[in-house]
């Protein structure tokens, strides 16, 4: 239960990170006219970070990958890294709902199928316990025993 | 080319950093508190773990390839192209932090790796 509440925010974090860092960069990227080449030169680079640091949107999308790795490495304390990146990966099919809501980005019916696909998989993930190796202030739980 | 290079930093960087931090936190043990104080106490000892921060650098290596991907490319394209993250992780949790992965487990990951491989095909217009 303390597994999936933590879970659950961290994901939805996750999710309305990437569309505000997207959000962010893309306007950037939009305002520079250059396009992008390899051989980017210091002040260039440079002048796109000070733009960067500038944006509402970029600093909400980093606080909220923050909250994201705050909670991730909080579960990491207790379940299996096996287990909690693979149920992380629901935080995909909200992306690409959040894309096509919130960016207007296209979503053919092969990814729809595709986000089906990873919400089966994160069922079966989700059933095979989360914990096989013990931690010094947990006891292994019997196999397949959800806590 | 650039964006076949970054997308690869994005993914060993985040498969190590993830290794790394979890064995940085299960060094910590269990969190199971909601105290203030004892909160910011497992803080101060997680940023003063060694494998915790090397686990960060590889997580900020991972980040900024991903910033630099996400200037060129589609945040739907490039998400996606990502998935491979999950083999190699599980890999890496396996052999370095002795993690049993069940057959369960496995074909859950697969499944996740499937879906990630169609939602990356792009859209036609």
């Amino acid at each position: 239960m303390k597994t999936a509440a933590v879970l659950i925010t961290a994901i939805v974090a996750q999710a309305f990170g990437d569309v505000c860092l997207t959000k962010g960069m893309k306007a950037i990227a939009a305002l520079d006219s250059s396009g992008a080449g390899f051989s980017e030169s210091i002040s260039r680079v440079s002048h796109i970070a000070l733009q960067a640091i500038q944006s509402p949107m970029v600093w909400a999308g980093t606080l909220l990958l923050i909250v994201f790795f705050v909670l991730f490495s909080a579960a990491l304390s207790w379940a299996d890294l096996s287990f909690v990146l693979p149920a992380t990966a629901f935080g995909y099919v909200l992306n690409v709902a959040a894309g096509y809501y919130f960016l207007s980005e296209l979503v053919s019916n092969t990814r729809w199928a595709g986000a089906v696909i990873i919400t089966l998989g994160v069922l079966f993930v989700s059933r095979s316990g989360q914990r096989t190796v013990e931690t010094p202030r947990g006891k292994l739980p019997l196999p397949g025993v959800a806590e | 080319m650039i964006i076949a290079l970054l997308i690869a930093l994005v993914v060993l960087g985040g498969s190590a950093g993830d290794v790394f931090i979890t064995k940085g936190m299960k060094q910590l043990g269990e969190i199971s508190t909601l105290n203030v104080a004892r909160l910011a106490s497992i803080l101060g000892r997680a940023l003063t773990n060694r494998y915790f921060l090397i686990g960060v650098v590889f997580m900020a290596i991972s980040y900024f390839s991903f910033l630099g991907a996400l200037r060129r490319a589609d945040l739907s394209l490039v998400l996606p192209a990502t998935s491979i993250s999950f083999v190699i992780t599980t890999i890496g949790a396996r052999f370095f932090l002795k993690e049993n992965i069940s057959a369960m487990r496995w074909a859950g990951i697969l499944l996740v790796c499937i879906g990630v491989a169609l939602i990356s095909i792009p859209s036609q217009p």
